[in-house]
């Protein structure tokens, strides 16, 4: 600011001097002519010399002022970023004291019935629905905390191949129940195939696993899991002809405990998809979702090669 | 069971709830359980009369349960202790914080699961001598595992594994001749299970094998429990 008035100052002071020189000249009634006499060549460099100093200015006002507005650009987005890691190192925080104190509640609440003597060969009615809720409380917020810590656990990366990965997840969930005669793979080869990449092969198989279950449990026609290779990018996707997610919950599937409308009938924590997203995310990578509601669902799950 | 027979067991809470059920728990499952509500005042009741097992909760005030493992373990004290731990804690960590429990189990949990893992620890452990898991180096025939430096040998040869490899050994190798279901052994890798699968313990089995020339079929060191999990052939030996 202070910069700003000095450059002002500086730039209208010897107007101001000339002025007050001006009436002090009137004032003293000062008569007196000065008849200068210029070639036209010279008032032509000196009005060349003169636009030059114009242009030259303004030019530099211009660069000046994208040069602040980038430095405030950078600023904020560094300013969102902190508050953004902030809020998220929060909420960590938050789940990890939720989990904690919801932890010996729990505990007691199973010693206490496990303590019963009616339940010596295991609860039974009331004691039993006291005990599995009981557990499904723990288990979720213990779910969620597991999300969050997710996001700073360390990776154990390794260079594989993906095929092998999604090969291994495709078999496991075809023993699911009427499961492999609706599953089949493709893996893209021509004109190149699927270059390997740098993963946690344990937590990449997991989001997988995710992709899988959900395609699976929320309809009963197939399911084409697809490998495939995209401008430098590795995509796995994962389509199913289910039941489809109304549009206006497409926005928020990815969020913790988020559960489409019409998904209330399946079980499911609300966890599998921001599971997902963390472990994409974390890979460099991401994921999308494209959705129809009752003809089905397309998850594209993208990664970046070890070569890009 | 009299007084006299019954394995005596000291149940270390800070929390009055958890010590009354697990407490009466216990009782009824035919332990002589005794209860101190931090690490101090378990400390002196270790120091009045030492019990065959102790079960300690991880955060307490004054002495916390690491800090109460290290004391009696300082003191020779090789009483099996079983610490309640931290859901995120993996089993590396958790043995790289403390100087040998026996075993760790993450709250909430079944109480059942407590009572085989106390059981399990008791069928282990030998009074008065050092655990396998208070040892620094554990030996099963050619197989040397240095736990500190986390180096493999066998035969003398260095062995090279990943680090997940040299976790689930370091499980295996404590827990020797008892079956370990896969989901426990990937509690022991991850520090919990988010999996729907346990591809994961199976893939770092087959490394080991591959690693220590380890015949599935006619295994010398880890055996595969038909639809349940793994066991280390033992014995293995401390230094």
């Amino acid at each position: 600011m202070t910069r700003r008035v000095l450059l002002a100052a500086a730039v209208v002071l010897p107007a101001v001097a000339g002025v007050i020189a001006a009436v002090a000249l009137t004032l003293a009634q000062v008569r007196t002519q000065a008849v200068i006499t210029l070639s036209v060549t010279a008032i032509v460099a000196l009005a060349g010399l003169l636009a030059s100093a114009l242009v030259g200015l303004v030019v530099a006002a211009i660069v000046a002022r994208g040069r602040r507005d980038a430095e405030l650009t950078a600023v904020r987005a560094a300013g969102e970023r902190e508050g953004s890691e902030n809020e998220r190192a929060a909420h960590r925080r938050f789940l990890a004291r939720l989990d904690h104190e919801l932890k010996n509640p729990v505990t007691a609440i199973r010693a206490t019935i496990a303590a019963d003597p009616q339940t010596a060969d295991g609860a039974r009615g009331s004691l039993a629905v006291i005990d599995g809720q009981a557990t499904r409380l723990a288990h979720l917020v213990g779910e969620l905390r597991k999300l969050a810590d997710l996001e700073t656990r360390a990776l154990d990366l390794e260079l594989v191949d993906l095929e092998s990965i999604v090969a291994e997840s495709v078999a496991g969930a075809a023993g699911l129940p009427d499961a492999a005669s609706r599953l089949t793979m493709t893996v893209t080869r021509v004109p190149w195939p699927v270059p390997p990449v740098r993963v946690d092969p344990d937590l990449l198989g997991v989001a997988i696993d995710n992709l899988l279950s959900n395609a699976l449990k929320f309809g009963d026609g197939p399911v084409e899991v697809r490998l495939r290779e995209d401008a430098g990018w590795a995509v796995v996707e994962v389509g199913d002809a289910g039941r489809g997610i109304p549009s206006d919950d497409v926005a928020h599937v990815f969020d913790e405990l988020a559960r489409a409308r019409n998904a209330r009938d399946v079980t499911g924590s609300g966890i599998g998809l921001s599971l997902v997203r963390t472990i994409a995310r974390r890979h460099g990578g991401d994921v999308e979702l494209r959705s129809r509601e009752a003809e089905g669902t397309v998850v594209m799950l993208r990664l970046p090669t070890a070569g890009r | 069971m009299t007084a006299a027979t019954r394995p005596a067991l000291l149940l270390v809470d800070d929390d009055a709830v958890i010590t009354d059920g697990l407490g009466s728990f216990l009782e009824r499952s035919g332990y002589a359980v005794r209860v101190a509500a931090d690490g101090r005042a378990a400390l002196e009741a270790v120091a009045e009369r030492r019990p065959d097992i102790i079960v300690c909760d991880v955060i307490m005030p004054h002495v916390d349960g690491r800090e109460f493992v290290r004391r009696i373990r300082a003191d020779g004290d090789w009483t099996p202790v079983i610490l309640l731990t931290q859901v995120g804690e993996s089993y590396e960590r958790s043995a790289a914080l403390d100087e040998g429990a026996d075993d760790y189990l993450g709250k909430p949990f079944d109480p059942h699961e407590l009572l085989s893992r106390i059981r399990a620890v008791l069928r282990r452990s030998v009074p008065g001598q050092r655990p396998l898991s208070a040892s620094d180096r554990l030996r099963a025939g050619d197989l040397v595992f240095e736990r500190t430096a986390r180096r493999v040998s066998l035969a003398g040869a260095e062995v090279l594994l990943t680090p997940k490899a040299v976790t689930l050994l370091d499980y295996l190798m404590t827990h020797p001749d008892e079956t370990l279901p896969r989901e426990r052994l990937l509690a022991a890798l991850w520090g919990f299970e988010f999996a729907t699968s346990t591809r994961a313990v199976d893939h770092r089995i087959a490394e080991l094998r591959r690693a220590l020339g380890d015949d599935a079929a006619e295994p010398r060191y880890i055996e595969t429990v038909q639809s349940i999990g793994y066991r280390f052939r033992g014995p293995v030996v401390a230094g």
